[in-house]
């Protein structure tokens, strides 16, 4: 069984794991605070952060292993997809390391690892499974057969689902992160309060650009008639929006689950936080007899341990690269 | 130029049209409101080039980059959480404006110092309803 690093490096968290023997021993992450202050990941702040934090990172990864660089078996860096300025900083150390060491190589997929989150600690889902894997970047629901074999099934066609968190949230005044407060002011609204057109979407897919607009001309048309609108129903409207995004990722999920007849399902993803949306699926579990998978929370948002698990099975399974592999921004699934 | 489009189901004529007359300018800077439509205008120009990847909105990611019919890589920027230039050169924003590939642009007035010399630009304005006002100039 191996010994692994791994280092994540696609957005703005900079992270590195070791893995040993399937058990995660340590997982440091170099959160770039400092981007609160200008709104969102800053990807100046990104890329010159990562190269800041990548080695310290590393180095306390290790030391928290109680691992020496000569143990490892391979070293594991995130390729895809993101932004090419923040995955070339991981991905660059991570070839000099496996070269210098000479180790072999592993890449991982950004979003597979976040499904294989849920292998990192016990309970973990039997298979076939299927993960909503929801971030500020992505909405995918993926069916999962076996560790290394996963299909998209569904998937946002406009914005990510927490980037309609965030820009509901900007809509209302709130500062950033928008999501989480959101979710916040919903815990004391009335989620029936307001209601909000769904856009219905073909298949398993989702959109959330609609709701978004929608949301805007009824904030927009409040507003005009009461100035005051908004500081006076906050939790109402927080409730109420939060209400709609969930009752939309739950339907698809539903309707996954029943077409596929699987009722073993996880979430994963920084989204999947949301205490919303934790209650409304244990909820609808129990309504449908599903067995839910959520990871603790420092393996839900983007985190090197997960790409750490993504690699042991990929070096259980042989699945080595080259010191010619690059960074793909747009790594296929 | 003013382009009206009443509904979503003229969006893909009034890409071909906006295509028509940006004619070789590759740069295109898209302002407009939140929910004016820039995303939406993107994905409909991206399946006017051919593209079967997923268009889907870049706030997050920054840059997302699809690939045309034939190969060619489209870029799908978004500036909205940029602060300022500095920012963006140090993403390596040139290496996407001065490519010769699309560069579709959302919220570029908070990169305007870059602006390359050639670019079209499309302002996006609510109208009621669903109805929304493209104002296209070229500067060449």
């Amino acid at each position: 069984m191996p010994v692994i690093l791994a280092i994540e490096s696609s957005c703005d968290e900079t992270s590195a794991a070791v893995i040993r023997h399937g058990q995660v021993r340590s997982n440091v992450v170099a959160n770039q605070t400092v981007h609160v202050q200008y709104g969102g990941v800053v990807p100046e702040l990104a890329s010159r952060a990562h190269q800041q934090h990548i080695v310290p990172v590393v180095s306390q990864a290790l030391a928290q292993a109680q691992t020496a660089k000569t143990e490892l078996d391979a070293i594991a860096f995130t390729r895809g997809p993101g932004l090419l300025g923040s995955l070339l900083v991981g991905g660059s150390f991570a070839k000099a390391l496996a070269l210098g060491l000479a180790k072999p190589l592993i890449e991982v997929h950004h979003m597979h690892a976040h499904v294989l989150a849920h292998f990192i600690e016990e309970p973990q889902p039997q298979f076939p499974f299927i993960c909503l894997t929801v971030s500020g970047g992505h909405t995918q629901l993926v069916l999962v057969r076996a560790p290394l074999d996963m299909t998209i099934i569904g998937q946002t066609q406009d914005d990510a689902v927490g980037e309609a968190f965030d820009k509901a949230a900007k809509i209302l005044g709130l500062p950033y992160p928008g999501g989480p407060l959101i979710d916040q002011h919903a815990q004391t609204g009335n989620p029936e309060a307001f209601s909000f057109p769904e856009v219905q979407t073909p298949g398993l897919n989702f959109s959330f650009s609609g709701i978004k607009t929608a949301f805007l001309y009824f904030v927009q048309d409040k507003t005009r008639q009461n100035p005051d609108f908004v500081t006076e129903h906050l939790s109402d409207i927080c409730a109420s929006m939060q209400h709609t995004l969930v009752k939309i990722l739950l339907g698809k999920l539903r309707r996954a689950a029943r077409e596929l007849k699987i009722n073993e399902v996880a979430i994963a993803g920084g989204v999947s936080a949301n205490r919303g949306l934790r209650q409304a699926l244990r909820d609808l579990a129990n309504r449908e007899g599903w067995r839910v998978h959520v990871p603790a929370f420092q393996y839900c948002t983007d985190n090197a341990a997960m790409i750490a698990m993504a690699a042991h099975y990929k070096y259980l399974a042989g699945e080595f690269v080259g010191q010619d592999i690059s960074p793909e921004p747009r790594l296929a699934f | 130029m003013e382009l009206i489009c009443e509904n979503l189901a003229q969006l893909p004529a009034i890409a071909r049209q906006v295509r028509n007359f940006a004619g070789p300018l590759r740069v295109w800077l898209m302002e407009g409101q939140l929910g004016a439509g820039k995303t939406a205008l993107a994905q409909a120009v991206c399946r006017d080039l051919g593209v079967t990847d997923p268009v889907s909105s870049p706030t997050f990611a920054i840059v997302n980059q699809y690939a045309t019919a034939q190969g060619q890589p489209v870029y799908h920027l978004d500036c909205y959480r940029l602060k300022n230039e500095a920012e963006a050169l140090d993403i390596g924003v040139e290496e996407y404006l001065y490519s010769g590939h699309y560069c579709l642009i959302e919220w570029a007035s908070r990169i305007q110092a870059l602006w390359p010399p050639a670019y079209l630009a499309i302002d996006i304005a609510l109208g009621p309803g669903q109805e929304r006002r493209l104002n296209l100039t070229r500067h060449d």
